[in-house]
């Protein structure tokens, strides 16, 4: 039996399998499934600022009288619900970490750098083990360029850096444009760790009814790959952990991310789909293949794949299918 | 309501009003200007307590009254949140029956005194006003006058103390003595039930006294309506802590039949930014029961918080605007209102913000606080804040605030006071877990009877609705006040 325990933004973690922000790990009850099928850590349900600016329009809608004369409750209603959600975010944390043995990393949701960097601190308080932050917004103005973009988004991370103790893990988008110096920034400014890549929401059309609808929301087993390469390339490059995520549908797809450099596995889609037992499928799957290997902990597993990469470094970094490929 | 169109109807053809309608032509009457409310002036009163508006007197309230043409549909009245028969008692005051005027306003209103003082008259009665509607132009002066007939009734010392029916031997409890309680307790009176108002506090009159400040309501106008009460046997106990000196299982052992919850809400909110707990930072309701219940120049009061050179309220609603103008007469060199949206979004009385600028307060709009920072000592020294811009309107029509990115800056502050609305407060719902409340720990009532999910409690004003107005709530009052009796009736 291999040792499976490894170190992810300076948290000992038993496994490396974390369950990803999803709605899994929404609750108390999620939780402590995952919990009692060897979760190492939990990423939480991400805090979203747009949810909150929704249910406050919500509010105003529904709640203001004809006279507006309730105005004075409802004018700042969104900082209440903003503390409200806060305050479950908190309590959970807090349950959890009395209750069970896993790391809990929370995760945000910014967009903008005066808003949300306050409630770090608050998450921190509660027992928070790390945060996570999820900065990505879809670039669709017309005004604003990658430059800038680029600099919000450091700027936002600047900020909750100065708030916070506890270490801090971006995770990226993977249509980010400059993934390595990206990468390289955020470790110039204190972050601890990436998870590669976020998935999102898909709007697809519904022919049929004549509608836009949610597209498939699951991943897909063969996602893997472009994680793959990017941990593969940023792993012996930038002084961060790496999180692997998307499409870790099998314990062979977490063990090549771990071979390419991976320090954990975030799992989200395939818990989904197999349930929560299947964490316990894929540490035996890990150990099984190490056993076989003969290697006996992380570190052992590390170095097999240090050894193996530097053979073709430049395999990961091809995108064009060149004449070789061509051929086939 | 067709018994009320009807009865409208009925009392706009009483002789004396046709023949006053015929005194005067409509273009005459709409011809003249509406009359400004004589004020203190500005720099004076911006450092003294005394009330800002001093009222019309007997000949203006009549010629401001001939400004109304008697509407065959009064539009005004749909706008007034308890529907008071708005032309009859302006024509009682046009042709100078004033005491006549009051009785009319008391059909309908427990505390016209209060409410011609605080009511939003812009945005209800006033804004319905066929002057408004019709003519875009000012509309008849509505608020003055009533304040004009309930102020004149009080000063004759002719006030009616309405006859109250044979005691029916049940006792009622009131928690809360706000405009809500007052209301609901002189109904309950004048029915022949046996009414206490328990109050938590050691002064009778709810955010009327301890919130409202003396320069915009005398507390002596309260403590009328509080008189007339008692003369009607409503029983007062102060210092009173429903939950706490008794629960309501002690008061239905001591043969209360009826519970009227009216206990407001009274917890403030923060914003929950950087720095809020530092020393300097205090909620308005702190800062203005400080100053109304305790007494400007008393003890306690000479702390540098509460005497800060440079205050700063966050927030736009009443609140707030009695707030920074209090500030002011404490001495504040500089009083400044912070507020994220615009001045046309504030839900202050249009009325209180004029003031506020008239007498020197600063107003940083579309600026929003995100941290607060502190000196060595932990005391409040400066305010980060954020521009905002106006995005597109909302679901409520209203545009909603959004920061404008890398347009932080700091301004200088010694006190801080945080006015970003209340929430109710939880001590009655926690006590009583079968009470039914919302997300914001209002209590949840049926809305026509007022009752809550326990049969024997009734709930109105701001711990139903989280924080509303005076007549609102005074409404509320008097709609439990009916839904208990008849629960009462019922159960016999
Ligand atoms: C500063 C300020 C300015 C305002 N300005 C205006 C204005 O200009 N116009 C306007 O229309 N509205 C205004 N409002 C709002 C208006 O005052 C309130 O909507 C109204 O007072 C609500 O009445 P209420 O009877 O529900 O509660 P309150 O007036 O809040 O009274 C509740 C009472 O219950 C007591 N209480 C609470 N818990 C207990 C308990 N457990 N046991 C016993 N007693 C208890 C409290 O001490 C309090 O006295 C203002 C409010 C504030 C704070
Ligand atoms: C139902 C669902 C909800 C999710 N919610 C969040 C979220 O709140 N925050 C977040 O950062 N990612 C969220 N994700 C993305 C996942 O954390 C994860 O990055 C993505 O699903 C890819 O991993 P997978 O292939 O293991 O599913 C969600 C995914 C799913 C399927
Ligand atoms: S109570 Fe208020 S709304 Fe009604 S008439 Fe008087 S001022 Fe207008």
């Amino acid at each position: 039996m291999a040792n499976l325990s490894t170190t992810y933004l300076g948290l000992e973690l038993k496994n490396p399998f974390i369950v990803g922000s999803s709605g899994l790990t929404a609750t108390y009850e999620g939780i402590a499934r995952l919990a009692k099928n060897g979760a190492a850590a939990v990423v939480l349900k991400s805090i979203f600022e747009e949810e909150i600016q929704m249910e406050f329009r919500e509010a105003l809608k529904n709640q203001l009288g004809p006279q507006d004369n309730n105005l004075d409750f409802l004018d700042y209603l969104d900082y209440q619900i903003k503390a409200d959600v806060l305050s479950k975010t908190t309590e959970l944390i807090r349950r959890v970490k009395a209750d069970f043995d896993l790391k809990v990393i929370a995760s945000i949701h910014c967009r903008s750098v005066g808003e949300w960097f306050a409630y770090a601190a608050k998450l921190q308080e509660a027992g928070a083990d790390a945060l996570e932050l999820n900065i990505y917004r879809l670039p669709s103005s017309l005004e604003v360029s990658a430059a800038e973009i680029a600099e919000g988004n450091e700027r936002i991370v600047e900020k909750v850096m100065k708030h916070v103790r506890i270490p801090v893990s971006v995770k990226m988008s993977a249509y980010t444009t400059d993934v390595a110096y990206t990468a390289q920034r955020y470790a110039q400014l204190g972050v601890k760790g990436l998870v590669l890549f976020n998935r999102f929401y898909q709007p697809d059309i519904d022919l049929e009814n004549n509608r836009v609808v949610g597209g498939q929301v699951y991943s897909n087993p063969n996602d893997y790959t472009w994680p793959l390469r990017w941990v593969s390339i940023l792993s012996p490059k930038v002084a961060l952990d790496l999180a692997a995520s998307n499409g870790v549908h099998t314990a062979d797809t977490a063990l090549k991310m771990l071979v390419a450099g991976a320090a954990a596995i975030q799992v989200v889609s395939s818990v989904y789909k197999n349930g929560p037992d299947y964490l316990l499928d894929l540490q035996h799957g890990l150990d099984r293949w190490m056993d076989k290997k003969g290697l006996q902990d992380m570190a052992a597993l590390r170095a097999y794949g240090r050894a193996m990469m530097p053979e073709n470094p430049e395999l990961f970094e091809r995108v064009q299918f060149m004449k070789y490929f061509g051929e086939v | 309501m067709d018994n009320r169109a009807d009865y409208l109807k009925a009392e706009r053809s009483a002789e004396w009003r046709e023949a006053l309608r015929k005194t005067m032509k409509n273009k005459e009457r709409t011809a003249q200007l509406r009359v400004h409310m004589p004020e203190a002036p500005a720099q004076e009163r911006a450092r003294s307590y005394v009330e800002v508006n001093s009222g019309l007197t007997a000949p203006i309230a009549m010629k401001e009254a001939s400004r109304c043409i008697d509407c065959p549909d009064p539009t005004c009245i749909s706008g007034c949140p308890v529907n008071i028969n708005i032309p009859k008692f302006v024509k009682n005051i046009e042709r100078g029956e004033f005491l006549e005027a009051a009785r009319t306003l008391k059909e309908t209103n427990a505390l016209p005194a209060v409410c011609g003082r605080v009511c939003p008259q812009e945005k209800q009665c006033e804004a319905n006003c066929f002057y408004t509607i019709k003519l875009n132009a000012e509309p008849v002066a509505i608020g003055y006058l009533e304040r004009f007939a309930a102020d004149y009734e009080q000063n004759s010392g002719a006030i009616s103390i309405p006859e109250v029916a044979p005691a029916n031997g049940m006792k009622i409890a009131v928690v809360g003595s706000g405009p809500a309680g007052l209301a609901f307790a002189g109904d309950m009176a004048k029915l022949g039930y046996e009414v206490h108002i328990l109050e938590a506090l050691h002064e009778i009159g709810g955010v009327l006294k301890y919130g409202i400040p003396e320069f915009r309501l005398p507390n002596k106008m309260v403590d009328v309506e509080i008189e007339s009460l008692r003369k009607m046997g409503v029983q007062f106990e102060t210092n009173f802590i429903v939950g706490k000196t008794a629960t309501i299982d002690d008061l239905r052992e001591e043969g209360f039949k009826g519970f009227f919850v009216s206990s407001g809400a009274g917890l403030p909110r923060f914003m929950n930014i950087p720095g809020e707990n530092l020393v300097g930072i205090l909620s308005s309701n702190e800062y203005l029961t400080r100053v109304n219940l305790m007494g400007a120049s008393r003890q306690g009061m000479d702390t540098p918080v509460m005497r800060g050179k440079r205050v700063a309220v966050i927030g736009g609603g009443n609140t707030a605007m009695d707030s920074v103008r209090t500030a002011l007469r404490l001495g504040a060199e500089k009083a400044t209102i912070i507020y994220r949206r615009s001045l046309e979004e504030m839900p202050a009385r249009v009325e209180e913000v004029k003031h506020a600028q008239e007498e020197g307060v600063e107003f940083l709009t579309l600026n929003n606080p995100i941290e607060y920072l502190g000196d060595d000592k932990g005391k409040v020294k400066q305010i980060r804040l954020q521009k905002m811009e106006l995005g597109e309107p909302d679901a409520s029509g209203r545009r909603s605030p959004q920061p404008v990115e890398g347009s932080e800056y700091l301004i200088d502050a010694d006190t801080v006071v945080v006015s970003v609305g209340v929430s109710p407060n939880p001590l009655i719902p926690q006590s009583l877990p079968d009470l039914k409340v919302s997300r914001w720990g209002t209590i949840e009532v049926d809305p026509e009877t007022l009752q809550s999910s326990i049969p024997d409690i009734f709930a109105g004003g701001d711990i139903v609705r989280g924080g509303a107005t005076v007549i609102l709530a005074m409404g509320d009052g008097r709609k439990a006040a009916a839904g208990m009796h008849q629960h009462l009736q019922n159960a016999r």
